[in-house]
């Protein structure tokens, strides 16, 4: 069984009033209860103990009303539901199941949505609404979904890769040609989301990765990303063996480069 | 209902994402950003009277560093190798690609997507080199992710092999 080491930790910033990012780690096992056997001990040790499924997701209350915080908590505890009702008997998927996960996943993600919208109806106000990027690795597998701003990176030999794209206002007036990068970079509404769970539009994106022994996958929130340039994590996850050490500079230099919002970030390391 | 999934293989480039961006949502993005790993998008499409849902794989392209991952592929029921027509060596490579892809998945219906025609002045491929990917067997289409042209008959005609009712 490959070993996987990860760390989150999470930070309300240095302006924020509170903080609206969760995130999660949870290792999924097997449930097997062994009553009474002839098997010596030593020929049950170690059977059991190895988690089957690793699930990791980062989330970001929108807006920095009330309701933030619920949104990103209600759609980490959600997933988790999902997941832990139906992964954890999977070892290896076939391709045909890995479409039932993905809709399934996706399903769970619209009903958060759904519930957040039902639970506002009749108030003011926009929804609270939140971003989620969630990935759950069944080894070598690494499932992917993903809604909003915050990022999933990949980590192979040294290079560091980014999963998954902002789907924000500015990326998309980007993308279609509409806005150059500076224009994007003055331009107030870019940094809105294009979709959100909660939000106007929702458009999940889903994805997967296969790793190998050495791989890191590392998931944070928009906290990090804003004070944070992408040749500059790659650096800081140098040393990705030690996950806690590496989470800890990640936040920490997000707050010394200003901390203007709430960050979470996972690292996880799968150990050569 | 009938789910088939469907992988888009080629070298890095070739535009592979922004034809699934293209047959699916409509749009074409200016902004290059290549694929890690693979993004899975989906679409129904109608075959006679069948309506088919098609699970596009979209793989990170071959480059200098890594080749296509045979774990990707494997459970696919169609291909599209997708080829550059302003690049000659990603024509090149294409029978490479393909050697490795049976091994992995043995023989099902493929297609290529001979993409960026609306690059006319930029364009490398003979009428010569068309054919002879043709005398190997296999079906193309010249596309372009951009204006949209040969994208649906494309994909339709891949969808239309996997229930053996393509003409060829």
């Amino acid at each position: 069984m490959q070993a996987i080491d990860s760390f989150g930790l999470t930070d309300k910033g240095n302006v924020r009033p509170s903080n609206q990012d969760n995130f999660l780690i949870v290792d999924i096992h097997r449930s097997v209860d062994i009553r009474h056997s002839s098997l010596s001990a030593d020929a049950l040790a170690n059977r059991f103990g190895s988690a089957d499924a690793h699930l990791f997701v980062v989330a970001d209350g929108v807006g920095g009303g009330p309701g933030g915080d619920q949104a990103s908590e209600g759609a980490i505890a959600a997933l988790l539901k999902y997941v832990s009702e139906t992964v954890g008997c999977f070892n290896r998927l076939e391709s045909s199941k890995e479409h039932d996960l993905f809709e399934r996943l996706e399903e769970t993600v619209r009903d958060v949505d759904q519930s957040l919208r039902e639970e506002h109806a009749g108030k003011r106000g926009p929804a609270p609404a939140t971003t989620l990027t969630m990935v759950l690795l069944i080894w070598p597998r690494a499932y992917l979904v993903h809604v909003g701003d915050s990022r999933a990176y990949v980590r192979r030999r040294g290079r560091l890769q980014q999963m998954t794209r902002d789907q924000t206002i500015g990326e998309y007036m980007i993308s279609m040609g509409a806005w150059t990068e500076e224009q994007a970079a003055r331009a107030r509404p870019a940094a809105a989301l294009s979709s959100a769970i909660g939000g106007t539009e929702l458009h999940p994106v889903v994805g997967l990765v296969d790793l190998e022994p050495g791989d890191s996958i590392m998931l944070c929130t928009d906290g990090l990303t804003k004070h944070v340039a992408n040749d500059r994590i790659e650096t800081l996850m140098e040393q990705p063996e030690d996950v806690q050490a590496v989470t800890r500079n990640l936040v920490s230099e997000a707050l010394a480069a200003g901390g203007s919002d709430n960050v979470a970030v996972i690292v996880v390391t799968a150990r050569k | 209902m009938i789910q088939k999934k469907i992988c888009m293989v080629g070298v890095f480039g070739t535009g592979k994402t922004c034809l699934v961006q293209q047959f699916v949502h409509s749009i074409f993005s200016v902004k290059y950003l290549s694929t890690v790993g693979v993004k899975i998008d989906r679409k129904e499409v109608q075959v006679g009277d069948q309506t088919v849902t098609l699970m596009l794989w979209d793989l990170e392209g071959r480059d200098g560093t890594h080749d296509v991952s045979p774990s990707y592929i494997r459970g696919a029921h169609g291909l599209i190798y997708v080829v550059d027509g302003t690049r000659r060596e990603t024509l090149d490579q294409l029978h490479e690609i393909r050697e490795m892809v049976r091994g992995a998945v043995g023989e099902i219906p493929s297609v290529v997507a001979v993409n960026k025609i609306d690059l006319v002045e930029e364009w490398k491929l003979t009428d010569a080199d068309e054919a002879a990917v043709q005398s190997r067997g296999l079906q193309h289409f010249r596309t372009s992710a951009k204006t949209g042209a040969g994208v649906e008959e494309t994909f339709k005609w891949l969808a239309e092999a996997t229930l053996g009712k393509a003409e060829a």
